[in-house]
């Protein structure tokens, strides 16, 4: 039984998404309590009416007190988590025990950052994000909430699945030659070829990389590209898998690929295999394409709860436009507008494709201007007023010309800008001219409403459909792409399927490592992990046995997990567990990019409601690094963690040895560059 | 208090800052990522362990035009503005029907940024407990527990009290249990609700003995029940559970300061009674289970003594020649049912010699006059119904079922039958687990089938919250009745020891129902009593009277039956059979008393024994240096997972600044943090590093505080 709403603070549902189950009950309690005879409400309407009470309190609790509920928990064990992001209220509740409070809490800053990653900077203003994501119209918010709908259920799904969601690190596939070829293809070949064409319609390609299901082949960035963040990797791995749903479970349903790919046993150091992955070839792509047109269930239920028709899908040839974070030598911009092209190879295999759109540093003035304005908002707030600031005088004349400018400029293209203009001239009205209040605090409403303009400028740009819709890479030439990309790799195809569902296996281990069951080591600077693969289903045979045993080891990964989360967030960097038969170890620590092990510090203990440790929603280690680089300057600090389980045999001073060793052989791999 | 005021008010107000970071919105800007409470924790905690409390009552706001005010029953600070009473009970008592309604369960915890809050919902009653969010939920959950358990122990169903008296009259008792279990105790204690008790490593074990044969010799009279005996709001020796010796604990403390006289229905001592001032007798309200406990303990606690291996704390206790759990300083309850399961193997433990040789034991060592009549003491009767046991050698009885009972009744203990959410489930959640790290499948079994018998005989719950009792039931409690039948190895064991134990029995059950149903004013109509066999209870309170012996410092506490007051011959028997022993001990103890804890000894432990309630420690209280705050930091944590996880076993966390081990079996836990030894290091796995030699180094150390880690 699980729900995520999004709410207005007047009680108004903006998104909600809830799986069968809880429909069910919110349902039947209010059929209870309306009158008999009646057609059932409309879900939307029974959840908003159930949920209000709680709402409606939660911003008296605010106004009155300036506290506010984070979470509820009963005695049958339902968890409500709750999170205000400025004037949306984000309730996550889960009444089946499979997720935990922090879970709930990881998946509302995850469905923020799908908000973020969907809508970019109009997140910054509560008014225009309230509206965009409760389209007045009916279809277009049903096709909205779906699309939302169905992210969330591949996270949540992905989560519980993958490791790499669970860790929030990307996995890679280790085939280091393999790697290296197809990093130096997609350079010299693909993203040249579409660079230069004339067919490219003003974008630029800026990241090129393949997936093999969640897992990274091969990533390449050109040069002038800011580096893409693991939290936004992430995500866009996230979408490409709710796009191309993964259907594991069927591909095992299918076991002449896995026997017929004699599949050479590859340890966690790689070597290349050049010649295996071919004999699998040819079996036939075509036979296997209707078993990937399995519908993910969470996507069925999102359909139903709709209650609508099916919407057509969308041309595979139009991009999504996605907001990155960026840096660039034009200035910083934490949602720059991209599009994203999401060729398929083969089912499994995606080839994704970023390129920069004509007209994105637009973006970037616009962040300019709010950062400014905001800076601006919470100075005089804070009373410093005029110019007789301590810190520095407020950059008024040098934003008075540069908007000017700004505006003019957005007048020569086609964006409405009258809002903008006059919301500029009544800022300047107030602010400039000798009768108005001059600079002080009477002027924050106009610095607020400056901010709105700006938010609704960048979401005519980038947001609204209308505009530069028929702007993308012309079909033809992301034919060819694929059509190069996959001449490439057909040989591989069927080792790769293979490779990304044992990347790495735990054989040789208990070799050298005797008691060790499994281990996570993720590089966080890189946002990288390595760890031997799960397949819990019961087709495939991993070396943890099959089935319940391999369930009952997964579900151990899981909550060490989560455990050592908690103690991380209360500054602890290690942690030792006895628990029932097995031994766990959890430690995290800092090196120079030599690999000298740095002291550690008293890290940051952290509320319970503060936000995830992770990559994906909020890049905890991000902020630790950054906080680490305080004691250490001008030195690249770079974090790593390492997590073990062994057999509770054995004794732990051999346990710790074990760790020892294994840090410093997976030092190695790791280091390969993500480029 | 005033200066309460103050601070609740600064409490709201402050953190403005902080709930910035929910509201404003903008920069994401690469320089101002930062921890948002970075480093927040730092500082001292409020030493206060609530810093709200309040009893709403929402059967009185049920039309519109209700003022909320009408519902409160009681708020702490009382100081505060009763606007913001109202807005607090307005709005926590709505937003927790919203919710229990959603979910179908009354609601048990609810968090605000800065706050938190242990609610317990029955029936239209409403009680909510805030304090710091660092505080462990189960740790606020036993707080919260134990106030209730107190208020319904002096004063008896609540919705009845509130009838009875006026608001004004109850909120000075809230108050007392409030500041009595917020004071003293440190932050470790309140982390592990555990008791305070003498430092049993500082006063001559036969100390200890005497005062258990002075507690045996009291039972002789078939009117007491159990007795304890308390030392500057101390525990010496007590024969009762811990969570009953708590509460009788509170009441000594208050009765120091002369207030109890004033309470409601408090009653001094008769004056028929020719005896003196120093004795009073008040009336008290037993739940069904604790009553059944006193008077028929279950039998495989008693035989579990020889069959379980010895645990650690064993070896402490085994210096003592005879090892009773008055001993064991006291515990505080937990709540019940936070150790109720665990009580079990562990009773066992604090009682290592067999009848006979506690009968011997005191033929050596008794200085008392009254013990040449002990062995006559006449041999006891059968009560029907109830398992045989015995409470000779001052053994504790099991509070283990008591949970079940206690949780039935405490739907009526309100006054609200009916309530959908009845009382049942609230503190099972607690017990859920440690129930389950028990790990005892047969007992586990019983115990369910127990629990349906009970849930069918209990009041008619709404069917969505019937089902979720019933979950929450399970592993809860046991009917010893039953579980003497099992033919375990251990029962058969037990059996044997039973039949020891018969002869040993003592008369106290032959008291009937009707006795008890005339005892005071206040329950006569509305409480019908039961006692006879476990099962079949009617959920109610039963009135019994808590007769109290002061010498000076020395208390002793009885809980006798009502009519006890009424029989002059046996209140004079009790009274003069123990005054000379009293006396003695009294001037035993004053002379030995006091002491701060031991030098520390470069190292920090808290050792918890989890059946008994007790805690020791060589971490005196206050703030302390900053490698202490990390202790309890630690501590507490650690705590909070273990009573989380059932199969976790050992577990050390280190920080850049400290490092803590802490292990746990099913009776005890222990927490060890090695002094000064440098913990810097580079966090990397190492196994040089000094944080894995803690549990070696525990194991040293700790032996000689009677610890024992092996």
């Amino acid at each position: 039984m699980k729900c995520l709403l999004v709410a207005s603070e007047s009680a108004e549902v903006l998104f909600y998404w809830a799986d069968p189950e809880f429909e069910q009950n919110i349902q039947k309690q209010y059929g209870a309590t309306s009158e008999e005879g009646q057609k059932p409400p409309a879900f939307e309407d029974s959840i908003n009416t159930r949920f209000a009470p709680i709402i409606i309190s939660c911003s008296s609790m605010i106004d009155r007190i300036d506290d506010c509920y984070t979470c509820f928990s009963t005695e049958n064990g339902h968890t409500y988590v709750l999170h205000q992001f400025d004037e949306c209220l984000y309730i996550a509740v889960n009444g089946d025990g499979d997720e935990k409070e922090e879970d709930l809490r990881r998946k509302i800053y995850v469905m923020k950052k799908l908000t973020e990653v969907h809508f970019g900077m109009v997140t910054l203003s509560s008014t225009l994000l309230k509206r965009e994501l409760r389209p007045q119209d009916t279809d277009q918010r049903n096709r909205l909430w779906k699309k939302l709908q169905s992210l969330l259920g591949t996270y949540s799904q992905l989560r519980e699945q993958d490791q790499s969601f669970l860790i929030e690190a990307v996995e890679r596939l280790i085939h280091p030659t393999l790697c290296e070829q197809c990093i130096e293809f997609l350079e010299r070949r693909l993203v040249q070829q579409i660079n230069t064409s004339s067919e490219r319609a003003g974008e630029e390609v800026l990241h090129a990389f393949i997936l093999v299901h969640t897992k990274l082949l091969a990533f390449y960035s050109s040069r002038n590209a800011s580096t893409l963040t693991s939290s936004d990797l992430l995500c866009l791995i996230l979408m490409v898998q709710n796009r191309y749903p993964n259907s594991g479970d069927l591909e095992d349903a299918a076991p002449e690929d896995v026997e017929n790919t004699s599949m050479p046993d590859i340890f966690y150091t790689p070597e290349p295999s050049p010649t295996e992955g071919g004999s699998g070839s040819g079996s036939g792509e075509g036979s296997h394409t209707p078993i990937f047109q399995f519908v993910d269930p969470d996507i069925q239920m999102a359909e139903d709860s709709l209650q609508t028709l099916e919407f057509p899908p969308p041309d595979p040839a139009t991009p999504s436009r996605v907001f990155l974070e960026a840096t660039i030598k034009e200035g910083y911009c934490p949602m720059m507008p991209h599009s994203m092209y999401c060729l398929q190879l083969w089912p499994g295999i995606t080839l994704v494709l970023l390129t920069k759109i004509p007209n994105s540093q637009v973006a970037i003035s616009v962040y300019y201007f709010l950062d400014t304005f905001t800076n601006l908002e919470k100075r005089l707030s804070e009373g410093q007023e005029g110019s007789n600031s301590p810190r520095s005088p407020l950059p008024l004349q040098d934003l008075r010309s540069k908007l000017d400018k700004f505006i003019r400029a957005l007048g020569s293209s086609d964006v409405q800008t009258s809002q903008l203009q006059n919301a500029w001239a009544e800022f300047k009205s107030k602010a400039f001219s000798r009768g108005g209040p001059g600079v002080t605090k009477e002027l924050l409403p106009w610095c607020r409403n400056m901010k709105t303009q700006l938010c609704g400028v960048y979401r005519q740009c980038f947001v609204t459909e209308s505009v530069g819709n028929t702007q993308r890479l012309a079909p033809s030439l992301q034919d060819r792409a694929l059509a190069m990309v996959q001449e490439k790799l057909m040989d591989w195809k069927e080792f790769l399927l293979v490779k990304s569902k044992r990347n790495i296996t735990m054989v040789s281990y208990p070799v050298r490592f005797p008691g060790l069951i499994h281990f996570v080591y993720v590089d966080r600077t890189a946002g990288q992990m390595i760890a031997p693969s799960i397949n819990v289903t019961d087709r495939s045979t991993s070396e943890l046995g099959k089935g319940p045993l391999a369930q009952f080891i997964k579900g151990k990964v899981w909550s060490l997990v989560g455990t050592a989360r908690r103690y991380l967030q209360k500054g602890y960097t290690t942690v030792t567990l006895r628990d029932g038969d097995y031994y766990f170890c959890y430690f995290l620590w800092f090196e120079n990019e030599t690999g000298y092990k740095l002291d550690v510090i008293d890290l940051p203990i952290l509320a319970d409601d503060s936000p995830p440790v992770g990559m994906l929603a909020w890049d905890y280690y991000r902020k630790l690094l950054r906080y680490y680089s305080k004691y250490h300057h001008g030195e690249v600090v770079k974090c790593y963690e390492l997590l073990t389980i062994h057999l509770g045999v054995i004794p732990s001073e051999y346990v710790l040895q074990h760790c020892c060793q294994l840090a410093r052989k997976l030092w190695e791999p790791s280091r390969i560059p993500l480029l | 208090m005033n200066t309460q005021g103050m601070q609740l008010a600064r409490g709201l107000r402050d953190g403005k800052g902080r709930s910035e970071g929910a509201r404003g919105g903008l920069p994401l800007k690469d320089e101002s990522l930062d921890f948002p409470t970075l480093m927040a924790e730092t500082g001292a905690p409020d030493p206060r362990w609530c810093s709200y409390f309040f009893l709403y009552d929402g059967s009185k706001v049920k039309e519109e035009g209700d003022p909320t005010r009408a519902g409160i029953c009681y708020f702490y600070p009382k100081d505060t503005p009763l606007e913001q009473q109202e807005l607090l009970c307005g709005q926590l008592a709505g937003v927790c029907r919203c919710v229990s309604e959603l979910s179908c369960s009354p609601v048990r915890l609810l968090r605000l940024r800065r706050r938190k809050f242990a609610i317990c919902m029955r029936g239209d009653f409403l009680w909510a407990l805030g304090c710091a969010v660092e505080i462990p939920d189960v740790s606020i959950h036993g707080f919260l527990e134990q106030l209730i358990g107190l208020f319904c122990f002096y004063n008896g169903p609540v919705r009845q009290s509130y009838q009875l008296h006026s608001p004004e009259e109850l909120a000075i008792q809230w108050g007392l249990y409030l500041s009595h279990l917020q004071g003293g105790a440190t932050e470790l204690h309140h982390i592990f609700s555990s008791l305070r008790t003498i430092d049993s490593t500082r006063i001559d074990p036969l100390l200890l003995l005497k005062a258990a044969l002075i507690l045996q010799a009291c039972q002789r009279c078939s009117l007491v029940l159990a007795g304890c005996i308390l030392y500057c709001g101390r525990v010496v020796s007590t024969q009762m559970p811990p969570d009953l010796t708590a509460k009788v604990l509170v009441n000594e403390t208050e009765a120091n300061n002369q207030d109890l006289k004033h309470l409601a229905n408090g009653v001094t001592s008769p004056d028929s009674t020719p005896l003196s001032s120093s004795v009073t007798s008040i009336p008290v309200f037993l739940t069904p289970s604790e009553l059944h406990a006193l008077r028929c303990p279950p039998v495989d606690w008693a035989c579990r003594s020889h069959c379980l291996p010895l645990q650690a704390n064993q070896t402490k206790k085994s210096r003592l020649l005879s090892r009773t759990l008055s001993d064991t300083p006291a515990p505080e309850s937990e709540p019940p049912s936070l150790d109720s399961t665990f009580r079990t193997p562990n009773s066992h433990q604090t009682m290592p010699c067999s009848t006979r040789s506690s009968l011997s034991d005191e033929m050596c060592f008794s200085p008392s006059p009254s013990l040449n009549a002990f062995s006559h003491t006449p041999l006891p009767q059968h009560h029907p119904g109830s398992c045989d046991q015995v409470l000779a050698n001052g053994t504790q009885l099991t509070g283990s079922q008591e949970v079940w009972q206690g949780q039935g009744q405490d739907g009526s203990i309100l006054g609200a039958p009916h309530g959908e959410n009845g009382g049942i489930s609230e503190s099972h959640e607690g017990s859920h687990n440690r129930g389950d790290c028990y790990g005892d499948s047969v007992k586990e079994e019983r115990r369910h089938e127990e629990d349906r018998e009970v849930a069918n005989e209990t009041e008619p719950h709404g069917a969505n919250a019937q089902s979720g009792e019933e979950q929450s039931h399970r592993n809860n409690s046991w009917n010893p009745n039953n579980s003497c039948k099992d033919g375990s190895p251990e029962d058969e064991e037990e059996e044997s020891r039973n039949a020891d134990n018969r002869l040993m029995r003592k008369e106290q059950g032959s008291h009937n129902e009707e006795e008890s149903l005339s005892s005071e004013g206040a329950q006569k109509d509305e409480a019908p009593t039961c006692m006879s066999s476990s099962g079949a209870s009617e959920p109610t309170l039963v009135a019994m009277t808590l007769y109290q012996h002061r010498v000076r410092g020395l208390v002793l506490a009885l809980l006798v039956e009502p009519n006890f007051q009424s029989d002059a011959a046996a209140m004079e028997e009790v009274h003069h059979s123990s005054l000379a022993s009293l006396n003695g001990l009294e001037a035993h103890l004053r002379s030995t008393t006091v002491g701060t804890p031991g030098p520390p000894g470069g190292y920090t432990f808290a050792h918890y024994d989890c059946l008994q309630n007790t805690l020791t420690t060589n971490l005196s209280g206050g703030a302390g240096s900053p490698q202490e705050r990390s202790f309890v930091r630690a501590t507490s944590l650690l705590h909070s997972q273990f009573s989380q996880s059932v199969t976790l076993q050992e577990t050390i966390v280190r920080s850049a600044g400290a490092a803590v081990y802490g292990t746990r079996s099913a009776a005890q836990e222990t927490y060890f943090l090695q002094q000064g030894a440098t913990v810097r290091n580079s966090g990397v796995p190492n196994p040089q590093d000094s944080a894995f030699s803690l549990p070696s180094k525990a194991r040293h150390r700790l032996l000689k505080h009677g610890v024992n880690l092996l």
